[in-house]
């Protein structure tokens, strides 16, 4: 596929996402309300919806809280595609197509980016916290995507990511953030052939 | 003629020449050797001091008299220093000093040590002169200059240029740095980041930086900078993100960029006028840069120019190779893709081609074309030769006339199976159909090398006493599928996945001895883990390398003995380098810190840490316990009751 094709493909994505956010803040107050739901959703055809809106994810810290706050939003923003095959599928292309595999590896594993199938996440393991990574990029050699990867796909590449086995679901975020996790399978049935803690 | 080095002497004149070197390169010049009698005849004279070969009186008199190779022996500093990466500007990685020799090597301690404390690959060599030693950190490429002069060494100046965190996303490979320069008196490398910086090595103040290329769009520096008269030349890196591949040169007093000529591309771009003259008809002929290719695709070819440059002064040449083709998958470039994975000759003045060689036409494999150009001269066919070895990551040693381009022989040096051998009339190699990696989406089983090749970066030497080269030797193989892909700016241009596995014995690496006459291998030293440092070969006729496990060694040059070992605390990826220090006695100094892409055989059980420390050795006998007691008022100050410790 060309650039060119994923461009158009992609920002027509965009619009059409731009009128579907009617789950918008009720997921910051309720989130199982709708974390069922997108699946149902996608495969009806409809458009996505259900994705957590730009200025909640904005308030995701990247560190710690100051003052040794709970950081409870990383717990409570939930995948909207959590467990669904279909979109690990489409982060799997995702993660192809827009060269990610290049830098961490086709298998996840690592090469010039860091591995992401091991429960050291320098920026947060959560969901949450790997949209954030991806959308905004971080300093040392993750581009920002945010303009390049409409945002229902950032979260389908976070399904797949955690289709690896080696990020947090939200319910274990804080667990992971305080590195109690170890090299614990952090998802059911994950097979973590010869995982790596090397960064 | 040379410069006779006398007994008494030796520490002012090395003074004298430091000075030299430091004072401009047109000194430096001055005080090289023009005869073409090798590096050797420099201490011809029979009162030659301890620490300078004494009794050679021809270059390569113990080998075979006249059938052996010598080298050219230009841009040699004072026989105490060290002060460029491959000491001359043949790269020859060949030191004179012989206090240390296969007599004694079994001696060597470790007299002190320098932690630079950056954890990446540390692939440069420590530079020497004016009784100051220059080391260069892996990003964030901080320079360290210490004071040879007292004990331990300690810090004389610290420089740290910030560069942009961004680079270290850019860069395939690890974070590492090739190398830096003395010239001038500026110290002179590379950033990460794609600047070139310029710092008074007498004080570390910056006295130039020039952005030279836009680390956003995938491109990275990593290569160590050439001076050649009154130009810095530096070029890029970045053959996995889709650059397009150039050598520029940088004005030595002011860092202005002066000239600039692309790996592919049209004529115009790769500098290429009425004065370029391959030997081989397949590399004649206009706009080829752009015409082997795709349309367009030349863009993002690559052809970085992240490897050694060499210098002829007498032909007025430069050598510098041309990294692997972009992107891997070669199923989307048909075509023979020039002039990435090759080499060019060209001017250092105007940067115009004199000619060109491309080692591995439509490549496949990753085959770069970046190693060192040693340059030599050497018997063949009743005549002399001056000539350019360049040890491939294809796995052939190519010997190439540096005048013409014309190739003189090229054989395997290492074990291969992706051709079967080199085109005697084109010298194109012949490819072996099934290593051949076109089909996207298709194992390809067993291709030997892998991308990183028989051998790598890591720099071979060349003693004209011996009139062989020493060259780190890789034993490493492949599983190899394309994959499409598609560019998008300051992202991977790959296109490839793989599997490596190491190849037949079961060592990954190997120290060899080769004989460019007869293009043979002398002798080997099998290792269990790669062999990624480079060499350093001195008059005592030792050479010395290190292994990726962290065994750093001297080897008997002419028979591979080893004479003595010392286990590094991490792997060694540096090379390796002698000097006299001020106290008059020989040293050598070697950085540890495993890294770069010996990382890729990380998985190996028993690899090592990660590290960032040199090593600095002296003969047991000559190292004295320094009294660096404190002093006494200040040891009642720590005893201070109630003081902690």
């Amino acid at each position: 596929m060309t650039i060119r094709r994923i461009f158009v493909r992609r920002f027509s994505h965009v619009t059409r996402l731009a009128t579907g956010l009617s789950c918008a803040f009720t997921i910051a107050l309720s989130i199982s309300a709708c974390s069922g739901a997108p699946e149902k959703i996608a495969a009806g055809g409809s458009g996505p919806v259900g994705l957590p809106p730009d200025s909640l994810m904005q308030l995701v810290a990247l560190g710690d809280i100051a003052g040794g706050h709970p950081n409870t939003l990383t717990v409570q923003i939930k995948n909207p595609y959590e467990g669904s095959i279909a979109a690990a599928d489409a982060g799997r292309q995702q993660f192809i197509d827009m060269n990610c595999a290049a830098c961490h590896g086709y298998d996840g594993r690592g090469g010039m980016g860091p591995n992401l199938t091991d429960t050291y996440w320098r920026y947060g393991g959560s969901p949450a916290s790997i949209y954030n990574s991806i959308y905004q990029g971080r300093p040392d050699g993750m581009p920002a995507w945010g303009r390049m990867i409409p945002r229902d796909d950032i979260w389908k590449l976070v399904t797949y990511i955690q289709s690896l086995g080696g990020s947090f679901p939200a319910s274990l975020a804080e667990s992971g953030r305080q590195g109690n996790l170890g090299d614990k399978d952090t998802t059911a049935g994950a097979t973590l052939k010869g995982r790596q803690n090397d960064h | 003629m040379s410069a006779p080095l006398l007994f008494n002497p030796l520490r002012r004149m090395r003074t004298v020449l430091s000075l030299g070197i430091l004072g401009g390169v047109a000194i430096l010049a001055a005080c090289a050797t023009k005869d073409n009698k090798g590096i050797s005849a420099t201490s011809s004279d029979t009162t030659a001091p301890p620490g300078t070969t004494a009794s050679t009186t021809t270059a390569g008199a113990n080998m075979t008299g006249a059938t052996a190779p010598t080298g050219p022996g230009w841009g040699i500093p004072a026989a105490a220093d060290w002060t460029t990466q491959g000491r001359d500007y043949a790269n020859t990685r060949y030191s004179p000093l012989a206090t240390i020799d296969t007599t004694n090597a079994a001696d060597l301690r470790i007299a002190w040590t320098f932690d630079d404390g950056v954890l990446h690959g540390q692939e440069g060599t420590p530079l020497v002169a004016n009784n100051t030693m220059y080391i260069v950190t892996p990003f964030p490429d901080i320079a360290y200059a210490l004071d040879l002069t007292k004990p331990g060494a300690p810090i004389k100046w610290v420089y740290r240029p910030n560069p942009a965190p961004i680079a270290i996303g850019k860069a395939c490979c690890d974070v590492v740095n090739r190398g830096w320069q003395l010239a001038d008196g500026k110290l002179i490398y590379n950033l990460l980041d794609g600047h070139t910086v310029a710092v008074d090595a007498a004080t570390g103040k910056e006295v130039w930086r020039t952005q030279v290329y836009d680390v956003t769009q995938g491109v990275t520096m990593t290569m160590a900078p050439l001076i050649v008269k009154d130009k810095v030349l530096v070029g890029n890196s970045g053959g996995e993100m889709g650059v397009l591949g150039s050598l520029t040169a940088l004005d030595l007093k002011t860092g202005r960029i002066v000239w600039q000529a692309t790996s592919t591309g049209p004529d115009s771009l790769v500098k290429i006028g009425s004065d370029f003259k391959p030997f081989y008809k397949w590399m004649q002929g206009k706009d080829l840069g752009v015409t082997t290719w795709p349309a367009g695709a030349w863009k993002n070819g690559a052809g970085a120019v992240w490897g050694w440059i060499t210098y002829d002064p007498d032909l007025n040449l430069i050598y510098a190779g041309t990294s692997n083709t972009g992107p891997w998958n070669a199923d989307q470039r048909p075509g023979l893709n020039l002039w990435t994975s090759g080499v060019f000759a060209r001017n250092p003045d105007s940067g115009m081609a004199r000619w060109a060689f491309v080692f591995t036409p439509h490549n496949q494999w990753d085959y770069d074309g970046v190693n060192e150009n040693i340059l030599v001269n050497v018997p063949y066919k009743g005549q002399t030769r001056k000539v350019m070895v360049q040890f491939n990551r294809n796995g052939f040693a190519y010997m190439i006339d540096r005048a013409t381009g014309e190739v003189l022989s090229a054989k395997p040096f290492g074990h291969e199976n992706w051709a079967s051998g080199i085109d005697s009339v084109t010298k194109m190699p012949i490819v072996v159909p099934e290593k051949e990696t076109k089909v996207p989406g298709h194992w390809v089983r067993d291709i030997c090398p892998a991308d990183i090749g028989v051998k790598d970066e890591q720099p071979a030497a060349f003693s004209p006493q011996t009139g062989l080269f020493y060259v780190p030797v890789q034993n490493i193989c492949m599983d190899y599928k394309g994959r499409k892909v598609s560019y998008i700016a300051g992202t991977p241009y790959w296109g490839a996945d793989m599997t490596r596995h190491v190849g037949p014995g079961g060592n990954y690496g190997e120290f060899i001895a080769w004989n460019p006459v007869t293009g043979e291998k002398v002798w080997g030293i099998p290792e269990k883990f790669l062999v990624y440092s480079g060499v350093l070969v001195t008059g005592g006729d030792l050479a010395f390398y290190g292994t990726v496990d962290g065994w750093f060694r001297a080897v008997n040059a002419r028979t591979g003995k080893v004479l003595w070992s010392q286990k590094l605390g991490s792997g060694i990826i540096g090379a390796p380098m002698t000097f006299i220090g001020p106290d008059g006695h020989q040293y050598v100094s070697v950085l540890a810190g495993v890294g770069g892409a010996s990382m890729v055989t990380q998985a190996m059980p028993g690899f090592p840490a990660r590290g960032g420390t040199l090593y600095t050795f002296e003969l047991a006998p000559n190292i004295k316990s320094v009294d660096e007691t404190p002093a006494a008022g200040m040891s009642t100050v720590s005893k201070k009751p109630g003081a902690k410790p």
